[in-house]
């Protein structure tokens, strides 16, 4: 049927077609965005397209004039892809919950918690073996994400407690408690940080000598991009994921379909809590090597919105991270390089993100402006 | 110790209600508002920018500062609007479209504070200095014992605050308008049906919450540091959301749960401080509000009631 849509339009097309809409509209997301920060650089007096170079430049995605010793553009890029792991299990176990109806807004809370579990007892256990140790670190990492996910799932099917409010509590209690134990234990009196952990235990390998460069290796990054492979067919392969994202659909209309939806639920947050753990550990032990107490990180908010612009779609997400990543990693060399506040990339992400709450109203818009315009 | 415990109690409590107070505002009316953190925030800016610009132009030293809450209440007032027009216009889902405010609010205040700074002040600064809010005592009521706290060396916008408190009330329990507004978050077909807009009564729900929020963000801008800063982004708009959730999304269940929190800090710092414990102390004091929120639902999961319809987009067509 939708190709007999014919109109002289072919954007019109593309927007409007329900085929393509899931990458058209985050495009055209991304476009307006981008539109919109360019008239704001241009305000405050400088060249945008300066600005969004040295944004990419910044990130190792375009070569910069010149670099220190042992640095280039693949330094760059693998550290943006450092940054980008974490990122991207985030945004999975966001687009995991959100598939199936459920919020996770708790994802920072449960980084935390399962990062900080995972340094004290193995990240400052610096005699074990790295082979032993780094997978340890991943294992435990998914455990407590999981058990702190399911704690929400639990509560929701147990006392009928929302899971956003829930997950906003658990975050504060978590990032108060935790900051206790490592400002009475575990701080180091300089940094005001948890102390370093080994790098016996930690996920990125750091100054690693490749063909003159010095780099950092994310050795997670794979895993992720696999997992969300994985996740993919998952969703729209298996009989499960199908049924997660009935309960997504419709929640009583797949109770009378005979779903175990309670069972579900508590299934789906497991899955998510223990992706965000992932990310815990990804972050607090691989792209830094110490926790800073009495703070979430930002990336578990993000996440939502990287799963929003990658239309909770596993492959999009792993684009939409990028994207996000890049822009949020570029920002302190454009400073430099273009002369633009550097909190202006956090601007744009803002924008960005923005412009893709709003995806399902132009989804919309956009299929009956077609179809109207396929009538005449 | 007990004088200290209420100043600081209520100091805090008070700019937490008024913003509470807003989310229940647009929370009854059934748009779900985590967006309350941005909207402080952002209503906090205007306040503060209104200072760095304005503040040396009044002979006057306390008429821009209470300019200041009335500015910051409009831009709070502005910035909701925006999270109307995506929940309410734009049909978007209002968690992630509070989530997306509140990102955009951090983002949006922080490049502007930097810019105009660094344009119009030339100096590389995030913060804009507001000054001290003034502060007051009644005479002979701040003698009685134990309860004089309550009279002495209080900020002049908890007044305020009290005043908003009673109107605030009223508007949403005894007038029409705010039989319409909690009726839309209950029954919005029913609403609809007696020939009532339910978008526009609940768009007027958000901005009304941005308003109050607007305030709250600038009270609590001078009650911490006397200037804004990134730092205004706390936590303030999630403890309010703890607090109206603990209240049962009624303003006198919310009042008294705003004081507990407001008590439960102060009481925690000036015991922490009495016993000389470290100041690591204070953040398990900080969890209190929270665990006691997650407690109570977990008791009372049955007689807590959220508004029927809340977090629903309107739609004429369902039933």
């Amino acid at each position: 049927m939708e190709n007999n849509l014919k109109t002289k339009n072919p954007l019109l097309r593309l927007l409007g077609g329900t085929k393509y809409q899931f990458i058209s509209i985050p495009i055209f997301a991304i476009i307006c965005s981008l539109i919109v920060s360019a008239i704001i650089i241009l305000i405050v007096g400088q060249n945008p397209l300066m600005a969004y170079k040295g944004l990419l430049q910044g990130a190792g995605v375009l070569s910069k004039n010149q670099y220190a010793a042992y640095q280039g553009q693949i330094t760059d890029f693998m550290e943006t892809l450092d940054k980008m792991t974490p990122m991207l299990f985030a945004s999975l176990a966001v687009a995991i919950a959100m598939q199936a109806g459920l919020f996770n807004i708790g994802v920072s809370g449960q980084m935390l918690i399962s990062g900080f579990i995972a340094t004290i007892v193995i990240g400052y256990s610096r005699e074990m073996s790295p082979i032993l140790a780094k997978p340890l670190v991943a294992v435990i990492g998914v455990i407590v994400g999981a058990l702190a996910g399911g704690l929400i799932g639990f509560l929701k099917i147990k006392f009928n407690i929302n899971e956003v409010v829930s997950s906003i509590m658990l975050n504060y209690i978590f990032q108060y408690v935790i900051s206790f134990f490592i400002n009475t234990k575990y701080v180091d009196p300089v940094t005001r940080q948890s102390r370093n952990i080994g790098a016996n235990a930690r996920l990125t390998l750091m100054q690693v000598e490749i063909a003159d460069f010095k780099m950092r290796i994310p050795i997670f990054f794979i895993v992720a991009i696999l997992i969300a492979i994985v996740m993919y067919f998952f969703m729209k392969r298996t009989d499960h994921g199908l049924e997660i994202s009935a309960i997504g659909f419709n929640r009583d209309a797949a109770r009378y379909a005979g779903i175990n939806v309670k069972r579900r639920t508590l299934y789906v947050m497991l899955i998510s809590g223990g992706l965000a753990g992932l990310a815990g550990v990804t972050y607090y032990l691989g792209y830094q090597p110490s926790i800073l107490p009495k703070s979430l990180s930002s990336i578990g908010f993000d996440s939502i919105a990287v799963s929003l612009l990658g239309s909770n779609n596993p492959l999009g997400i792993i684009f939409s991270s990028f994207l996000i990543t890049v822009i949020d990693r570029g920002a302190t060399y454009m400073r430099s390089a273009a002369g633009v506040e550097q909190e202006i990339a956090a601007l744009m992400s803002g924008i960005i993100l923005l412009f893709s709450a709003m995806g399902t109203y132009m989804k919309q818009k956009f299929s009956d402006l077609l179809i109207r315009n396929r009538r005449r | 110790m007990l004088n200290n415990i209420i100043i600081d109690g209520l100091s805090f409590a008070l700019p937490l209600l008024i913003i509470a107070i807003g989310g229940i505002y647009s929370e009854r009316s059934g748009i779900t508002n985590l967006a309350l953190e941005g909207l402080l925030g952002f209503g906090a800016f205007c306040g503060g920018l209104f200072m760095a610009f304005f503040s040396s132009h009044f002979a006057a030293a306390n008429v821009p500062v209470y300019l200041s809450l009335l500015i910051a209440s409009i831009g709070g007032t502005i910035y909701a609007a925006l999270f109307a027009t995506l929940c309410i216009v734009f049909k978007a889902n209002q968690v992630i479209s509070g989530v997306v405010i509140n990102i955009l609010s951090v983002a949006l205040t922080g490049f502007l504070t930097r810019q105009i700074n660094q344009n119009f002040f030339n100096q590389p600064s995030d913060k804009f200095q507001i000054g001290v809010f003034p502060r007051t005592s009644i005479p002979v009521l701040k003698d009685i014992p134990v309860l004089g706290g309550f009279f002495n060396n209080f900020y002049l916008f908890e007044v305020i605050i009290l005043i908003l408190l009673a109107i605030t009330w009223y508007l949403l329990y005894k007038t029409r308008f705010g039989m319409h507004l909690r009726a839309c978050g209950d029954n919005p077909q029913s609403v609809d049906a007696a020939g009532i807009d339910v978008n526009k009564v609940r768009f007027k729900a958000v901005l009304i919450s941005g308003a109050l929020s607007g305030i709250g963000g600038m009270c609590f801008a001078y009650s911490i540091s006397a200037n804004f800063s990134p730092t205004i982004y706390m936590g303030a708009g999630f403890l309010a959301i703890a607090a109206l959730i603990f209240g049962n999304w009624r303003i006198m269940p919310t009042f008294v749960a705003c004081l507990i929190f407001g008590f439960a800090r102060s009481a925690g710092n000036e015991i922490g401080k009495a016993m000389q414990l470290s100041s690591s102390f204070f953040d398990l004091t900080m969890t209190l509000p929270y665990v006691l929120t997650l407690l109570l639902l977990i008791f009372f999961s049955d007689t807590n009631r959220a508004p029927r319809a809340l977090g629903e987009i309107y739609d004429k067509g369902k039933r």
